[in-house]
């Protein structure tokens, strides 16, 4: 029996090759047909092979963070910037770059593409996502444009909610807590021959963020309801469908923010929230051809609806056709004359060219025969953008040692904005990409690969990808990987059209009640693609004997060519001129202590440099995460989680979050009371200088029934 | 002492003893060797037929043939002196009508198949010769490829809840603690997830209700999402995307059969796992789960060596 032991691996092989054959002929093993399941097509790779570093947030974690926000669970992520803009307002960037905004990154839900057509920026609180639909969160630390397509420059978040079959029975769940938490989840799932279903309601409310700089009550809160329907259904043996559809509906506060630009002006309006609708459908049909090879193909729909209509108050001669005749002339003298008329009421219009000054003395007459008068109107400035995407991927093993990814993508884009775009802007992209995976021998792993993108707005580009694994033995590897990335320039960085129809004017404005106002701000329409370099050495290894799972890497990132402007309307011209680059090291260790104790560390050590101090603001140097899971038996567990920044955007962030959860069976039923304490340790304002708590701690406590 | 006892004369007493003992002997030899060894089942597929032939092939002295179900007559009419071997369901069923008969050698029955026939008496007659790899192996399987494991997760339904005892007392000197989870309705996946919660590798029992082409795709996937090996049920799954199993196959049933068949059947055991297996593996899988390749003829050693010395 045991006679002649080759090695394991022509074994293994020749079992593989033959069993098919030996299942048929030997009465004694089940001749009961049963497809190859796990095939090699289906199977990832194992941590040690993995071509970058991932970060991988499972659903124990999740559940034990006691989160409200994806975006709060990404403090998880070692490297992995979070802050807030405002209470409804999350930034989120790897290793940084501009404070308020963050366009760098690539987030998928369930493979969909979920930023911002027109505006590339991820709406954190909009994702039309519960919290509790997710099972895991995966997070690619580095540029990978050959897996995740366009936008992936710096990191990839991807997103995966809960297969339908794992969502069997009823799940309710409330949470009541300080700072107006009041948030629900409902969802029923069921099954039937070949198909599971699951269906969810949920919604979110809190009062954001107290206090702003002067003290007073800041208005940035949020409200908003979610629906989900996800399906899946075997359609043959090797055949299935999976789709979605998710809707958000929801009113974001924002403060009133506009400063009339004319001296004297006391009116003003008293908010200039959003209404924030986001809808997405997909469908996913997969296929396995054979076990070697299997291909899918996804198609998604889109829309973002943000209604933005709020009453602005300033001097009439804002609307004067001189002025704006003026500013497209030259914005700077104008502003100039603009902020400081009063100045120039005596002496006349400043220096400037004969059509500039003639223009300007103009405006000084208006001004003098009474364009210096309040008007108040109202300012939409809304967006609609839509995504319609159709990807195909192949997965073709070619043999034991060599696995093929390959396909091809479609997107249309399209944003419609009086404000930002003066009507309608669209954009075609076209993307194939391909990644090769080579063993070669037990210990080296390669892959390599390539993506080609073009875009109808900004031209075409191919970027690169290569990655060795020396793999020490299959829990442990080293590995160097080198890549590019590419992102294109958005369509409001590129082709903005911004300028203000502001309607409802009262008084009127030279007659008229509704008038443009006269700053007008065009994108440069020419921008090239900001590109990435990016270096990378690391270690990943398991130690099963432990438990413990650790990552270790260093990197060296640059971007050229890159579009760092803030996005504002006054004079927003942006260029490719900027650059920066982001060098140090990091660490993830999970630690399964023993079967009721888990210990999680993350540090981030990043130093930015970048030839736009902007660009430098959203890194924090030293920034890292602790936690401490325990099942205390008895249904009792507890999580404690410290998170720190030494400082984002100049503020230093340092928070510890309890949480305690009991279960409670009740028959067949499941009750699952939770607290949650998060407790800051630092004094300082979150992120911005608006953002302030009157309490440095919150509590909120969630109650879920499954049954 | 025993050195000069032997270099005695043996007396002619002892002679005659002697001589009687090797006649039994002999005779006993001859009726062996001449054996008439009957093989039956429903149908005689090429697999019967290669087996009967393989087993033919084994034992030339006996006389080995197959002969349909049908074509039998009541178990009791049967010569006694006969070896009569069961392949299938039916033909046990056949051989159940009658308590008298020949010497019976029941192959392909699985401790499921037997419980539900029998429920807790196992009939005197026969020789139950099981089909499902002895649970305290696959235990032993899980020690050795995954050494960190603890948690074994077990899914059973009311057929399968008798086997959990000798589970638990296989599994408590192995240090490993068995988290038995009832799966009554397939279609309900809670169950699954909340086995593959609690567990650091899934257990295959060989019960077709839980492990079967219908149900296979959801235990792989789901398991495989967790990260969470399954071990067993038997080599289709392995081939499917179980990480292991220990498995008899028709050359270890030979050679355990050949080994039965030169002993009277007095001497048959009333049931037996067979002493003869191998262990399957998938590479893929384990590559994927990070586990190292394993020697499957090794493992296979090992794990024998460790059940002759416990």
């Amino acid at each position: 029996m045991f006679s002649g032991t080759p090695s394991s691996r022509s074994s293994l092989l020749l079992a593989l090759l033959f069993s098919p054959m030996l299942l048929a002929d030997d009465l004694f093993l089940d001749s009961e047909a049963l497809p190859r399941i796990l095939t090699a097509t289906r199977l990832k790779q194992s941590p040690a092979e993995i071509p970058g570093s991932m970060t991988v947030l499972d659903s124990e974690l999740i559940n034990a963070s006691g989160a409200r926000d994806i975006s709060e669970l990404l403090r998880l992520v070692p490297g992995m910037m979070v802050g807030n803009i405002s209470g409804n307002q999350s930034v989120v960037n790897y290793h940084g770059t501009n404070a308020s905004e963050a366009r760098r990154m690539q987030v998928l839900i369930d493979g969909r593409s979920v930023y911002r057509a027109g505006l590339a920026t991820v709406d954190w609180s909009d994702i039309p996502v519960a919290m509790e639909d997710i099972e895991r969160i995966e997070v690619f630390r580095g540029p990978n444009t050959v897996s995740y397509g366009a936008n992936a420059l710096m990191a990839v978040v991807n997103i995966i909610t809960r297969n339908p079959a794992d969502s069997h029975g009823t799940r309710l769940k409330i949470t009541r807590g300080q700072r107006g938490i009041n948030d629900f989840y409902a969802s029923q799932g069921t099954g039937w021959s070949g198909g599971d279903l699951r269906l969810s309601l949920s919604g979110q409310e809190d009062d954001g963020f107290d206090s702003d700089r002067t003290g007073a009550d800041y208005r940035d809160s949020r409200r908003l309801n979610r629906f989900s329907l996800a399906v899946s259904q075997m359609l043959s043996d090797n055949q299935s469908v999976d789709w979605q559809l998710n809707a958000k509906d929801g009113t974001n506060q924002r403060p009133y923010t506009y400063r009339p630009v004319f001296s004297g002006i006391t009116a003003a309006g008293n908010n200039s929230d959003v209404v924030a609708k986001d809808y997405a459908g997909s469908v996913r049909w997969n296929l396995d051809i054979n076990p070697d090879h299997s291909l899918y193909v996804q198609g998604s729909a889109q829309h973002w609806d943000r209604q933005q209509t709020w009453r602005a108050c300033d001097a009439e001669v804002s609307f004067s056709p001189q002025l704006t005749q003026l500013w497209q002339l030259n914005p700077n003298y104008t502003e100039q004359l603009a902020r400081n008329i009063t100045r120039f009421i005596g002496p006349g219009a400043a220096p400037g060219t004969p059509t500039e000054m003639a223009l300007a003395n103009q405006v000084l007459d208006q001004w003098r025969n009474g364009a210096s008068r309040t008007l108040c109107g109202d300012i939409d400035q809304s967006a609609r953008e839509s995504r319609y995407d159709l990807e195909l991927q192949d997965t073709l093993s070619l043999s034991d040692s060599l696995r093929l990814v390959s396909g091809l993508n479609y997107r249309y884009d399209r944003a419609d904005s009086e404000t930002y775009f003066n009507g309608t802007l669209d954009d075609t992209t076209w993307r194939a990409f391909g990644q090769l995976e080579w063993r070669a021998g037990e210990h080296w792993l390669l892959q390599g690969g390539a993506m080609f993108e073009n875009t109808q707005l900004i031209g075409s580009s191919l970027t690169p990808r290569f990655a060795v694994n020396y793999l020490i033995n299959p829990r442990h590897s080293l590995r160097a990987v080198y890549s590019e990335a590419i992102r294109s320039p958005d369509m409001f960085e590129n082709n903005v059209n911004w300028s203000y129809q502001v309607t409802n004017l009262r008084p009127s404005a030279y007659g008229q009640t509704s008038a443009r106002y006269f700053v007008k701000t065009r994108g440069p329409g020419d921008l090239d693609q900001e590109h990435m370099r990016s270096r990378e050495l690391g270690y990943n290894g398991f130690f099963p004997e432990w438990g413990l799972a650790l990552d270790v890497k260093l990197f060296y990132d640059e971007i050229t060519g890159m579009i760092s402007e803030p996005l504002r309307n006054n004079q927003f011209i942006a260029s490719n001129a900027n650059d920066s680059r982001f060098r140090g090291t990091e660490t993830q260790l999970d630690w399964r202590l023993s079967a009721i104790d888990r210990l999680r560390l993350t540090y981030a050590f990043v130093d930015a440099e970048a030839s736009n101090p902007l660009d430098q603001q959203f890194t924090a140097r030293n920034s890292g995460s602790a936690g401490w899971l325990r099942d205390w038996g008895q249904g009792w567990n507890s999580a404690l989680f410290y998170y720190g920044d030494n400082a984002l955007n100049g503020y230093r962030f340092e928070r510890v979050d309890t949480r305690i959860a009991k279960n409670i069976p009740l028959g067949k039923a499941q009750l699952q009371l939770a607290a949650v304490l998060q407790q800051r340790l630092d004094h300082e304002p979150t992120t911005f200088v608006d953002n302030n708590y009157d309490e440095r701690r919150v509590m909120y406590f969630s109650a879920e029934l499954e049954f | 002492m025993r050195y000069a006892l032997s270099r005695k004369m043996p007396t002619a007493r002892q002679w005659l003893a002697g001589l009687c003992l090797f006649v039994t002997a002999w005779l006993y030899g001859v009726a062996v060797q001449a054996a008439d060894i009957l093989l039956t089942g429903a149908e005689e597929s090429p697999g019967v037929q290669s087996f009967v032939q393989a087993l033919s092939e084994l034992r030339p002295t006996d006389r080995v043939h197959f002969q349909p179900l049908a074509s039998l007559p009541a178990p009791g009419k049967l010569p006694s002196s006969l070896r009569l071997i069961l392949l299938d369901l039916p033909s046990l069923d056949w051989r159940m009508q009658d308590s008298q008969g020949p010497a019976t050698l029941v192959l392909r029955i699985s401790r499921l198949q037997a419980r539900q026939r029998f429920g807790t008496t196992q009939p005197s007659h026969l020789s139950l010769l099981w089909s499902d790899p002895p649970l305290s192996r696959q235990l032993q399987l899980i020690r050795r490829i995954l050494p960190q494991a603890q948690r074994v997760g077990v899914l059973f339904d009311q057929h399968s809840e008798f086997l959990l005892k000798e589970l638990q007392s296989a599994a408590n000197p192995l240090n490993l603690h068995i988290v038995p989870q009832r799966w009554d309705n397939t279609h309900d996946n809670r169950p699954l997830q909340t086995v593959l919660k609690n567990s650091d590798v899934l257990l295959g029992l060989d019960d077709p209700d839980l492990y079967n082409p219908r149900t296979a795709k959801n235990l792989l996937l789901s398991s495989y999402a967790r990260q969470l090996a399954l071990v067993g049920p038997n080599v289709s799954f392995v081939r499917a995307g179980s990480l292991a199993s220990t498995y008899s196959d028709q050359s270890d049933w030979l050679t355990v059969l050949d080994e039965l068949l030169d002993h009277p059947p007095t001497a048959w055991p009333r049931s037996l796992y067979p002493g003869r297996f191998k262990v399957s593996s998938n590479a893929q899988v384990a590559r994927s789960l990070g586990i190292e390749p394993m020697n499957e003829a090794s493992v296979a050693a090992e794990l024998a060596e460790g059940e002759r010395h416990p």
